[in-house]
């Protein structure tokens, strides 16, 4: 009979337990891998977000290798529930990060949930997407007094390039 | 008419160089040889080619190289290989498989001749680095016995192969439960010769087991055994029942994959040239 508690301390256990069991976690992370392919950016919780990062990321690495390849077809065939979106990944993600060879995804916090549980929450995206970023750059006021007279010496100088050459 | 005397004659003359001929061979050889007209070709000579080493002519990297998936510092791994190389140059540890049968002899204080020498089948390959281990199992007195030897530990005055090959299987655990006709092996068994080049063999035997319970619960898919005869031993209701601690997604958990093929190329190329120097 064992004597040690290996199973009640969890000292170093780096893999998280989410829903009711692996069957559960591996069924949730396949639901939110399918949302992020079909809309390239998913708010959840930031634990979700965080596990699903890893599986979209090596996804990708799969979906790189070409429709043709056999293993590759059955991970996205498991992966993505709805079977409309496995074209998609072959022929519009995989072509997207052909660049890149990892760091396909950025995800950032948000402002917890407004139930009652107040759950941390993060949005996962795929760089690359349509939607304006989640960063957004932060342009100067055109309309302050020392901008609109820079404006006024760029235009004069381009003019006056302009008549020298 | 005198063409036939003269027949008569060469062949009653041939007849006579005959006899002589035949007596003559008898009389010189007889003290030796018995009556034999065959020819015995002398025996062919043996070529041992020693330009080429024996051992590098199959490609293989000893499991306990290739350093697990944890966090710690690569240094500490390079460093343990620099020591298992430095102790392989003194000993020579030869390339065997879970299945092929080895024979160990380690130094004993308290045994006659101060070593003692075991022969047996390896069940386990367990370890990486300095710690690496295998298990040999054999059957002695009808006793089964099982000794866990560390590779790399000084003790160890020579490890020889004498029968290698592959089974279906990397753990042969399930031995415990089969009958004990597929532990023994003989202590005072010739080593059966093998080729340097080629494939392994596989031996795909497929063990019978004693009645359950067992030790383990070896018709599991999560020990995945190949080796055992279960249409002998289980129902196929229970075969079914067994498969529901199959676990379908484990396949497609990419979190669980862990390549090597690369790392162990890396490897392979880095312990040639450091046991050639």
């Amino acid at each position: 009979m064992r004597l040690t508690l290996r199973a009640l301390i969890s000292h170093g256990r780096v893999a998280r337990k989410m829903g009711l069991g692996p069957e559960s976690r591996i069924n949730m992370l396949r639901n939110l891998l399918t949302g992020l392919v079909r809309h390239e950016r998913i708010e959840t919780t930031t634990a979700r977000a965080d596990e699903v990062r890893f599986y979209a990321e090596k996804l990708v690495d799969y979906a790189k290798r070409g429709d043709t390849d056999e293993k590759a077809m059955k991970m996205a065939s498991f992966w993505l529930t709805e079977k409309d979106l496995v074209p998609k990944l072959f022929n519009v993600l995989a072509p997207r990060f052909e660049t890149h060879s990892k760091g396909y995804t950025r995800m950032a916090r948000l402002p917890n949930r407004d139930n009652l549980d107040r759950a941390k929450m993060a949005v996962l995206e795929y760089k690359g997407n349509p939607f304006p970023p989640l960063y957004p750059v932060k342009k100067d006021n055109e309309l302050t007094l020392i901008n609109q007279l820079l404006r006024g010496y760029r235009e004069d100088r381009a003019q006056q390039l302009a008549t020298k050459a | 008419m005198a063409a036939k005397g003269l027949d008569k004659c060469f062949f009653s003359l041939r007849l006579l160089r005959n006899l002589q001929l035949r007596n003559e061979r008898l009389v010189s050889t007889s003290a030796c040889r018995l009556v034999d007209d065959k020819f015995i070709p002398p025996s062919k000579p043996v070529i041992i080619d020693k330009t080429q080493s024996v051992a590098s002519l199959r490609k293989f990297l000893s499991p306990e190289f290739v350093p697990p998936r944890q966090r710690t510092n690569p240094l500490k791994f390079s460093i343990e290989r620099k020591d298992m190389i430095r102790r392989r140059k003194v000993l020579n540890i030869p390339e065997f498989y879970v299945g092929s049968i080895l024979a160990v002899s380690m130094a004993d204080p308290h045994a006659s001749g101060k070593a003692n020498r075991f022969v047996g089948i390896c069940i386990q390959r367990g370890g990486k680095g300095l710690g690496a281990t295998f298990v040999l199992r054999n059957i002695i007195n009808n006793q089964g016995v099982e000794i866990c030897y560390e590779l790399y530990s000084p003790r160890i005055q020579s490890v020889e192969v004498l029968k290698l090959e592959k089974r279906l299987d990397d753990n042969l655990m399930y031995l415990r439960d089969a009958l004990p006709e597929y532990s023994t092996v003989d202590p005072d068994m010739k080593p059966v010769p093998f080729s340097p080049t080629g494939e392994v063999p596989v031996n795909n035997i497929k063990v019978r087991m004693r009645p359950k319970p067992w030790s383990k619960r070896w018709e599991r898919p999560k020990f995945n055994i190949q080796g055992i005869r279960f249409d002998l031993c289980l129902t196929p209701e229970k075969m079914e029942h067994a498969q529901k601690w199959a676990e379908p997604w484990r396949e497609y958990d990419m979190l669980k994959e862990y390549d090597t093929s690369k790392l162990e190329e890396h490897l392979l190329d880095e312990f040639q040239q450091e046991m050639s120097k």
